[in-house]
């Protein structure tokens, strides 16, 4: 068997034991929760919320939107998705049969790692889809509002969401290595929601460009004013290391466990 | 019978600096046996198992499986021919028994789609295969974890503690599923239990650990012999002082009085008979003579201080 079966049938068992859980109906709930808060209000005050003429109605209602959810509701957000996630298989006992399988731990680790990332992109993925569909049904109700009149800057928001997604992955990494680690799923959910609240006061200081749960609200805070690393921001550079680095201690520390 | 499928040599293990939870063992599991690993709670049984499939590392000695040394370079070899279930099953409980069938059979992967349903059928887990395992009995859960474990139709199936919780009717059927893979495949299976009258009925060898140490270790006809022949026997009597007397004329020294029973030794089944055709004849009434578990005893004077 080649690394790449191991690791595609790994990804694969990930997909099947998500099935009707919690953790898979979170990442369409947290996905639809701030769209839904703001399709609401729109409907309820639209005579408030007209726009200029002229003005494109989609730059505030998406702006609002990332600005209202990515800081404080994405990093709670990846605490929750990772312990759940690894709540499956402590729940059931799982890692000791996992690991007297004769498949590479390092399968188990990484496919389960890959399953958590993209659980994630999934979530932003319907949180975009949500806020374009809900603001074409705003334009449909009223067509006032001027949401059928004016096509969103898709680029712009990609590029907003992809840089808060990469941001994030410095967190998925620690989140993960601990959620792992330990069985009792309240450890790992307390101590990254601790964090997460740290991370949110820290981001007064610049100091807070090296502490990876204050990336969320630094990315919108400093927006184009985010220090550059060789042309790239380094928020993307820290965070990624952040993750790359925990991803190969979390497993060379699982590796070297005892399985009790 | 001469292959040893689980050999363990000076293999020392310790959770902690100040006491040592496995000493030293030599464990030999020959080929097609059944294999009971018998022993106090907390003797080591599980920390053994967890040894043998590579889950605690090992602090000196070796582990050699199917006549290979146990390794990282040879881990993945060895648990190819290895089925096992480590205390509780590992299922998803959200899920039904196909699904969590079909998980494992992924993580092993050359598992055709029809043993699926072999397995469920060897485990009589049929009938509720739709189900969701959290609404499974634990007799049921305990089965498909065993379901699971022979999926890969292994050389070796380890089970830890297999019948803990089940009822009577559960206790039976894992037993006769066990003695049918050893019978039918040629399953050689290691059983941990800390129940006797299991390992009796179902094994053919026997290993006896206490304190993380090897007690004993041969077949189950080997330690049922070192015990002698002589039978030790429980008898209910009306009048004791009477039943003393008859009994020092027969010769009966080694004679005591436990709990309202009076306690002999006896050469052999026929001189029960003896022993109470004498008591009736000094009217001595007898309400009922029962043969102790010679077995028992000796497990219990090998495990207690």
């Amino acid at each position: 068997m080649t690394a790449i079966s191991y690791y595609l049938s790994n990804t694969k068992n990930e997909v099947i034991k998500l099935k009707g859980t919690f953790a898979f109906w979170l990442t369409i709930i947290s996905a639809l929760i701030i769209p839904l808060l703001f399709f609401t209000i729109y409907l309820v005050k639209h005579t408030k919320l007209i726009p200029a003429l002229g003005d494109n109605p989609w730059d505030k209602f998406m702006v609002n939107q990332v600005q209202n959810a990515i800081p404080a509701l994405v990093p709670m957000f990846i605490v929750l998705i990772t312990s759940l996630i690894i709540q499956v298989e402590h729940k059931s006992h799982g890692i000791k049969h996992l690991f007297s399988l004769p498949i590479p731990k390092w399968s188990v680790y990484f496919g389960k790692l890959s399953i958590v990332i993209f659980s994630i992109i999934t979530t932003y993925i319907y949180f975009f889809l949500a806020i374009l569909f809900f603001g074409i049904l705003l334009g449909m109700f009223h067509s006032d509002l001027g949401f059928l009149d004016f096509q969103p800057d898709y680029m712009k928001y990609i590029k907003m969401l992809t840089m808060s997604l990469v941001g994030s992955l410095g967190i998925v990494g620690i989140q993960f290595w601990m959620s792992f680690r330990f069985k009792n799923f309240i450890v790992s959910l307390a101590i990254g929601m601790t964090l997460v609240i740290i991370g949110l006061i820290a981001s007064q200081v610049p100091e807070s460009i090296y502490f990876p749960y204050s990336y969320s609200v630094l990315s919108i805070s400093l927006g184009d004013k985010v220090p550059l690393i060789m042309g790239f921001s380094s928020i993307t550079i820290y965070s990624l290391s952040c993750f790359v680095i925990t991803s190969i201690l979390g497993y060379l520390d699982i590796k070297r466990l005892n399985v009790k | 019978m001469n292959q040893l499928i689980v050999n363990t040599k000076k293999l020392n293990f310790s959770y902690t600096k100040t006491r040592k939870d496995i000493e030293n063992l030599e464990l030999k599991v020959p080929k097609g046996s059944i294999y009971g690993f018998l022993g106090p709670n907390g003797s080591g049984k599980s920390t053994t198992i967890r040894l043998l499939l590579g889950l605690l590392k090992k602090q000196s000695g070796t582990v050699a499986l199917f006549g290979e040394s146990f390794s990282s370079k040879t881990r993945l070899k060895s648990l190819t021919k290895v089925g096992a279930l480590i205390e509780n099953p590992s299922l998803y409980e959200h899920l039904n028994a196909v699904d969590n069938l079909k998980i494992a059979a992924n993580y092993r992967q050359n598992i055709p789609a029809e043993r699926i349903e072999e397995v469920l059928d060897i485990v009589k887990l049929s009938h509720a295969k739709k189900k969701k395992v959290k609404a499974y009995s634990l007799g049921m859960k305990q089965r498909l974890g065993l379901a699971i474990s022979l999926l890969s139709s292994p050389e070796l199936i380890i089970l830890d503690e297999p019948t803990n919780g089940l009822d009577p009717k559960g206790i039976i059927e894992m037993r006769e599923l066990i003695k049918e893979l050893n019978e039918k495949y040629g399953t050689t299976v290691f059983i941990s239990s800390h129940l006797l009258s299991e390992i009796e009925k179902t094994c053919t060898h026997v290993g006896i650990i206490r304190n993380g140490k090897m007690l004993f270790q041969d077949t189950v006809k080997a330690l049922k012999s070192s015990k002698g022949e002589k039978l030790m026997i429980d008898i209910e009597v009306d009048k004791f002082i009477e039943a003393m007397t008859v009994l020092e004329k027969l010769q009966k020294e080694n004679t005591s009085l436990v709990d309202d029973f009076l306690q002999i030794e006896v050469e052999n089944k026929e001189e029960i008979t003896v022993v109470i055709d004498a008591l009736r004849a000094q009217n001595v009434k007898v309400y009922q003579v029962s043969i102790k578990n010679n077995l028992e005893e000796l497990f219990l004077s090998l495990t207690e201080n």
